[in-house]
């Protein structure tokens, strides 16, 4: 089945609509549009993969294959540069702090974040489109002019170069889109399902946590683990609000800028790894979150 | 007792008046079902007896408790949605356990309880099953044994056959009515479908534009229709309702508007003193009978005449009302 989302994308593009890549059959026509369409596909996962291949493959060498030329493609492990990197002093502590800022982040952008997206899914106010708007406004903040007048406040108020502060600025980061990723999760649940739990006997809470909540946690999750990759990503805010708990990012910022090149690669190599391995376990919920039903 | 007393309830979303003092008795163990066209308020009517809506005046009352302020927990009804609303993480012995675990029945009372109604409802060989598993027909069997297995004081159905396919519906209903009859549990029943209204109901709540305009047993509505909507809403196809003719004996005053079934006409092929003359447009055969739809005086008059009889297109018909079949109707459309 093809949800309605996909039919009209694929009728915007007109001249792609009754292309099928995987056909046999081979009219010149449909040869010269497969040709095209393979060829962005490659360019599309060279775009995202080679990076990726190229740190990895780095990550992995001796310094001297880093460095020297030719390069080869199959170089062979050597996990002599990742061992350097990890028990080079701070490592681990920039890497504790960034997990649990993104821990912080993660629960505040859920405990904020899904009460308000389910007030967007349920209810009726006034200024609720003004409201989405503001949401969707507070992305379109640059950093970098948050980011000073925030270190001042933190200073005074007391919360700065701490974890729990850097995730109110993460969290500000992951926010909108886990008020809106929720909400839309919350959406997609029938309102029915909730008034027939109150009419068999649940008040408003117990029928959210008996039947909302379960219904909607595997999507929660996945919004979690993004508010939690956005705040493990973010390089800038961490930077600038942390000076002695530094994040990994901040961390690899700060000290990798005048490392070897190995070095630079086993820190971005820790870096990705993790960050792709929680969005590849949430894929089908971001997918279907993003509207593209993952059928 | 369980007898249902709705007075003087209105509701209001802003300037738009959903339910215009709406007064409704429902006797212990009546099937009473309210039926009119969409946008009637009949829906928002279940919905504010239910407790999902609240009422903007008036009051409500079960027995003789006043249910207005209390939530729909407290109100001792269950209710069936048109869309089933079957919970898709619990099996279907949990849905139907549902209303049971959360007043805190005993274990031994709940595993009875859901076997029977599941027998009742014919899904008894289903329980272990999901939503996802089952047809629309059997969540909507899972929906009513969910509301039979609370032994509520009164059953709301909105819509419950609505989004079955037409031959389910017929067999729901059928089954429908067995089951809620015997459970002797006084229901409310929303439908726009007249015929399921007729089949069901003990009585008939006819609502338009947010009014009652006529509760009655469906023989009443259906032969004395309280209101030209009435007539023209319900019976397929509606009541005739044409200015009054010269030459039949109309024995009231100040008739506006005469109402006669397209079946209580009485036909001559000549004419005859009494009768007036009417010109034959389309002929429809419909199996047990064939539907005329002819002209008398610029006005549209359906007929339904017995099958076998030879009517050519553009023929004349004489025609009269039968005996004591026509009604007679005022100015604003009420019967007199």
């Amino acid at each position: 089945m093809k949800s309605p989302v996909a039919n009209s994308a694929s009728a915007q593009v007109q001249g792609l609509a009754r292309f099928n890549p995987f056909s046999r059959r081979l009219s010149p026509q449909n040869n010269a549009w497969r040709w095209l369409f393979w060829a962005g596909v490659s360019i599309l996962i060279l775009w995202v993969l080679a990076p990726i291949g190229l740190l990895i493959i780095n990550a992995i060498s001796t310094p001297a294959q880093v460095n020297g030329w030719p390069k080869s493609i199959a170089p062979g492990i050597h996990t002599d540069t990742l061992m350097f990197f990890w028990n080079y002093n701070g490592v681990i502590s920039a890497l504790i702090n960034s997990i649990l800022a993104a821990v912080f982040t993660m629960i505040i952008a859920i405990l904020l974040g899904a009460p308000a997206g389910y007030a967007l899914a349920r209810f009726v106010f006034r200024g609720m489109t003004t409201y989405k708007m503001i949401i969707v406004m507070s992305r379109a903040f640059p950093m970098p002019l948050l980011a000073l007048p925030l270190a001042v406040i933190f200073i005074q108020v007391g919360i700065d170069d701490s974890l729990i502060g850097l995730a109110f600025v993460h969290a500000t980061l992951a926010l909108p889109f886990s008020v809106l990723i929720t909400s839309s999760l919350f959406m997609g649940i029938p309102v029915e399902l909730e008034e027939a739990a109150w009419t068999m006997g649940c008040d408003r809470w117990q029928a959210f946590r008996k039947v909302v909540l379960p219904l909607a946690a595997p999507g929660i999750a996945a919004s979690a683990v993004f508010a939690f990759v956005i705040s493990w990503n973010e390089v800038f805010a961490s930077a600038i609000l942390t000076v002695q708990n530094r994040t990994l990012t901040a961390f690899l910022v700060q000290s990798l800028a005048e490392s070897p090149a190995e070095i630079k690669f086993a820190g971005g190599l820790v870096l990705v790894v993790p960050a792709l391995l929680f969005l590849f376990a949430i894929r089908k919920y971001l997918f279907s979150m993003w509207g593209i039903s993952n059928r | 007792m369980s007898d249902i007393r709705i007075e003087k309830v209105r509701k209001q979303f802003g300037n738009l008046e959903i339910l215009k003092s709406v007064d409704l008795e429902i006797k212990d163990k009546e099937f009473v079902v309210l039926l009119g066209p969409s946008g009637c308020g009949k829906s928002t009517l279940l919905r504010i007896i239910a407790g999902l809506e609240t009422e903007s005046s008036g009051t409500i009352r079960i027995g003789d408790r006043v249910i207005n302020s209390l939530p729909p927990k407290s109100r001792r009804i269950a209710m069936v949605f048109q869309n089933y609303a079957v919970f898709p993480h619990m099996t279907v012995f949990e849905n139907i356990a549902f209303g049971l675990r959360m007043r805190k029945d005993s274990e031994e009372h709940i595993q009875r309880k859901v076997k029977e109604t599941a027998e009742l409802m014919h899904i008894e060989n289903r329980l272990t099953h999901y939503s996802g598993q089952l047809s629309g027909g059997q969540r909507q069997r899972v929906s009513v044994a969910r509301a039979l297995a609370m032994e509520p004081e009164v059953l709301l159905m909105d819509e419950p056959l609505s989004n079955l396919d037409a031959l389910l519906r017929l067999e729901m209903r059928a089954e429908l009515k067995t089951v809620l009859s015997a459970s002797n549990t006084t229901t409310i029943y929303v439908t726009h479908d007249q015929v399921e209204a007729m089949s069901l109901a003990d009585r008939i709540a006819v609502m338009n534009g947010g009014r009652i305009e006529q509760y009655d047993v469906p023989t009443e509505i259906y032969h004395n229709p309280a209101t030209e909507f009435v007539g023209s809403f319900i019976g397929n196809p509606p009541m005739n309702f044409i200015a009054p003719k010269a030459g039949w004996n109309i024995s009231k005053n100040q008739v506006n508007k005469l109402g006669v079934r397209p079946e209580d006409f009485d036909v001559r092929f000549e004419p005859q003193e009494g009768f007036i003359k009417t010109n034959v447009l389309i002929k429809e055969l419909l199996g047990s009978h064939q539907q005329l739809t002819t002209k008398a005086d610029g006005e549209m008059i359906r007929i339904n005449i017995p099958s076998d009889l030879q009517v050519p297109n553009g023929s004349d018909l004489f025609i009269r009302p039968a005996d004591d079949k026509v009604r007679f109707y005022d100015q604003a459309g009420h019967i007199m």
